[in-house]
């Protein structure tokens, strides 16, 4: 009777953990959406008169342009790769994922650099050919140019969901369009497209989020949207209010995209009914056909790849002596130190999360838990404002009631804990997916067996849970462990001062016009990040078969 | 001596029209093997895991060994209830090795763990290098091992979640008796929960049929088949006849012929008779019997089923011995030993 007593069935600490990281993690998003009932900072009308319209036409040709083009690029090389056979097909599979691995900012001036008088274009056709420009010779610092860097730095996205999509579909629909009269050219209008449209959607709505999140591009490129403006009221103007608004206005931004990708979605199910079937069979076309397909892709490739990454290297091979120095292997640590921390406490917090979930009586309990997923939806300026003001005030506080000392210090604020905080509210989605992924695929039988034979619930995740998810957890690390290393408008507004990690760093010395000198610190962020989308690949690979 | 009883159980799954289990009481006697038997979506399972404590019903309670563990929101964790589970997957622990898997739940026990845990495997009937891993063995051993891990920490009470259905059909006779067999070494008192009525028939000391989250009878087999508390019940253990019959002074009338039956007197609207195919047998002579075209039969080794149509083309099956020859035959002659009558609407 006594244990009976002691417990009740919704209970157990699990819950409790859980609602605390829910309410802690929520708490940014929660202090845009109160403030912006406070009346507007001093700067709002000067903002909302001038530059608010700009920041509305940008932001949305921004969005349309990359709308556009990562899907003319994506859904393009997607269909080449899944449907015909040509010379390289089975390396674009992957390589034509690369350019994911190129953070805005860094792929903005390294084209910058490569179309420049001294870049190696301008250079080469005026050794062989005596051509002269004057200046560069596109210029790309505009809008459209910014529309071109963004599209192939996340053209991967649609080209990955929707490859997946195209080869999920079954052989025998395409047989059943060919038998009907259709030929290839139609069934893709008409079978194949149709049918990927969600898969496309989606991965166009993730591009839209990135293109939302970026500063760097824009920032560099002269085009000013809503990041920039937040940016603009928060360092220039010192008016956090008016940086609330934006941010405000932003998150509308995001949530209509992803109202009008669940709303496309629907509830028509776009899968066919029957389990297994057979993978679509490749065709070998003609060799003229091969030859234009393998160029298209190769094309692609060395524009959203190849060619910045040698232009880093050469810029590397010219800088390191200069550049790699005591300092520098410091940053490295200091940055790859951030970001294993991260990465750590993410997969960490997310298996509270996620455990608390699998122990709980209630299946409501699922929706709460997404709230901590939702970070990953939102643009990080607009976090680091959500993160600032609370710990702002916190700050105060503390100062006001434990020293009550008329100097206000920094003891949230500023700090790296803050930092490290911003980036859990940021990336939490990036860890838990993979942590959640991973305990669907053990099933809840095996922790349930070891309960019922005694063990409790913590020893159970610890003798069963866990090791038995092991390479969901160091995958969850690794993802967030890239994402951190190339985070930079969130890192900008929260780092402590003075403090660099390598995408600020890089950042910093690119528009301080020492764009060689950046290719140190970019080529590392760059080569980390191509591990895990290898590795990323592989997963996707697997699954289908 | 009663080792488990359950009081009203109500469960409703969030969002889910219907009741789970709906108002469901039953109570389980020390040593005895009870089956749940149902269709799925009869709520069987989520009755297991009920009393195991992996779910928490709307209403109700359970007490295990005199001691309330479920009652109103408060509940023993699973952990503390010294229940064990056969899960129908098994659930073993993929990282451990069998010995591992069967000593896991032994921390508490009494006596030199890793001894228990040899003669429980020694008990199941498993022979194999007990350092492989479950993925290294057949179906079959991966159940064995599964049983050994749940009786090993010697639970108040086994649950088994579909102990037989990843069985193949030449297997199963044979695994129903031994696991039968080894349940009853061992004393535990144990319930189970299939779809097959087979399993349960040959397996079981006492069945309960759920059907909709509803109880609908529970009782010894030979009951259950020969008094059904309601059509649902009667059909679940195979084949019913249905006759349209009108009651007299004398007997019933039917579409195949009269039935002498001096208890028809007790009926003033029309009723429905209702026969097993074994309840019937085909007979030579003429006389007072019923009769029917013959439309079909089927030889199945140990005997032969008859469909036998009336005018209107309504159709009876009666079982007869596999000798009896048909040849020539347009229609034939049969009486009803048992039935039951029950009034038509």
């Amino acid at each position: 009777m006594d244990i009976l007593k002691r417990n009740y069935f919704w209970w157990n600490k699990w819950t409790g953990y859980s609602l605390l990281i829910l309410l802690l993690v929520a708490t940014p998003l929660f202090t845009i959406f109160i403030k912006l009932f406070d009346s507007p900072g001093g700067s709002w009308s000067h903002i909302a008169n001038n530059l608010l319209l700009g920041y509305f036409q940008n932001t949305i040709l921004l969005l349309l342009g990359v709308a556009l083009m990562t899907f003319l690029l994506g859904v393009s090389t997607a269909w080449l790769v899944s449907n015909y056979e040509f010379p390289g097909r089975r390396y674009f599979e992957w390589l034509l994922i690369l350019p994911l691995g190129f953070p805005g900012y860094i792929m903005a001036y390294t084209y910058v650099g490569l179309l420049d008088y001294t870049g190696p274009i301008q250079v080469f056709f005026r050794n062989n050919f005596d051509l002269q420009v004057k200046g560069s010779l596109i210029d790309i610092m505009n809008l459209p140019g910014a529309i071109f860097i963004l599209s192939i730095t996340l053209f991967p996205y649609v080209f990955l969901i929707t490859r997946s999509s195209f080869l999920q579909q079954s052989k025998t629909l395409q047989e059943a369009s060919f038998l009907l009269g259709a030929n290839r050219f139609k069934t893709f209008f008409k079978v194949a497209l149709p049918m990927a449209r969600p898969a496309i959607v989606a991965g166009i709505a993730l591009a839209s989020m990135e293109v939302l999140n970026d500063y760097g591009t824009v920032k560099y490129f002269g085009v000013n949207t809503f990041t920039t403006g937040i940016f603009r009221a928060w360092f220039s103007m010192g008016d956090s209010s008016t940086a609330i608004y934006l941010a405000a206005i932003l998150m509308v931004f995001v949530f209509v995209i992803l109202y009008l990708e669940s709303l496309q979605r629907g509830n028509r199910q776009y899968s066919s009914v029957n389990g297994i079937q057979k993978p679509i069979a490749r065709v070998h076309p003609t060799l003229a056909k091969k030859i234009i397909y393998t160029g298209i892709c190769s094309s692609v490739f060395l524009l959203s790849f190849l060619f910045p990454f040698l232009q880093l290297l050469q810029w590397v091979s010219l800088t390191y002596s200069k550049v790699v120095n005591q300092d520098f292997f410091l940053l490295i640590y200091r940055s790859f130190g951030l970001a294993a921390m991260s990465g750590i406490l993410i997969v960490v917090l997310s298996i509270v999360l996620l455990y608390a979930l699998r122990l709980s009586p209630f299946k409501w309990v699922k929706n709460i838990t997404k709230i901590a997923t939702l970070g990953y939806a939102i643009p990080g300026a607009v976090i680091a404002v959500g993160v600032m003001i609370p710990f702002i005030a916190l700050d105060k506080w503390v100062y006001g009631t434990l020293f009550t000392s008329q100097v206000a210090g920094l003891f949230f604020s500023g700090t790296l804990f803050a930092l490290v905080f911003a980036y859990i509210v940021r990336f939490m989605a990036v860890g838990y997916n993979p942590v959640e992924a991973g305990f669907q695929k053990i099933g809840i039988h095996v922790n349930e067996a070891s309960r019922l034979l005694g063990v409790r619930s913590t020893r159970t995740l610890w003798r069963i849970d866990l090791p038995l998810i092991k390479t969901s957890l160091v995958s969850g690390i690794l993802l967030v462990f890239v994402d951190v290393l190339k985070e930079l408008p969130l890192t900008l507004i929260l780092r402590p001062f003075n403090y660099q990690t390598l995408a600020t760093k890089a950042f910093d010395m690119a528009t301080n016009e020492m764009i060689a000198e950046s290719a140190n610190a970019a080529l590392i962020i760059i080569l980390t990040g191509i591990i895990p989308i290898i590795f990323l690949n592989r997963l996707i690979k697997k699954r289908e078969l | 001596m009663r080792i488990l009883s359950l009081q009203h159980i109500n469960k409703k799954y969030h969002k889910a029209d219907e009741f789970a289990v709906n108002d469901v009481s039953f109570e389980v006697e020390e040593g005895e093997i009870l089956a749940l038997v149902g269709e799925s979506g009869s709520g069987k399972t989520t009755l297991l895991r009920l009393i195991a404590g992996l779910e928490h019903p709307d209403s109700g309670s359970i007490s295990l060994l005199g001691q309330t563990i479920v009652e109103g929101v408060r509940s023993v964790p699973a952990h503390e209830r010294q229940v064990g589970m056969v899960f129908q997957d098994y659930a073993l622990f993929p990282h451990l090795t069998i010995l591992e898997n069967v000593k896991f739940g032994l921390k508490k026990a009494k006596g030199n763990p890793e001894q228990i845990a040899l003669d429980t495997l020694k008990l199941v009937g498993l022979k194999e290098d007990f350092s492989r891993y479950p993925h290294q063995l057949s179906g079959g051993q991966q159940q064995r091992v599964a049983l050994a891990r749940a009786i090993a920490p010697n639970p108040k009470i086994l649950l088994m979640d579909e102990p037989f259905s990843n069985l193949d059909a030449l297997l199963k006779d044979q695994v129903r008796e031994e696991i039968r067999q080894i349940i009853k070494k061992t004393g535990i008192t144990a319930i189970f929960v299939t779809h097959d009525t087979k399993d349960a028939l040959s397996t079981a000391d006492r069945i309960a049929i759920l059907h909709k989250g509803y109880l609908q009878q529970i009782d010894i087999p030979k009951n259950l088949y020969e008094n059904p508390v309601n059509p649902y019940v009667a059909n679940f253990f195979g084949k019913r006849n249905e006759i349209l019959a009108t009651p007299t002074e004398e007997g019933y009338y039917t579409s195949f012929g009269f039935i002498a039956d001096p208890e028809a007197k007790k009926f003033r609207a029309k009723v429905v008779l209702q026969f097993r195919p074994e309840h019937g047998e085909v007979v030579q002579r003429d006389g007072q019997q019923l009769t029917g075209k013959i439309v079909k039969i089927s030889y199945f080794g140990s005997h032969q089923m008859v469909k036998l149509a009336d005018d209107e083309g309504k159709r009876v099956t009666i079982r007869t011995n596999p000798g009896r020859s048909f040849e020539g035959m347009e229609r034939a002659n049969f009486y009803l030993w048992k039935y039951d009558v029950e009034e038509a609407f």
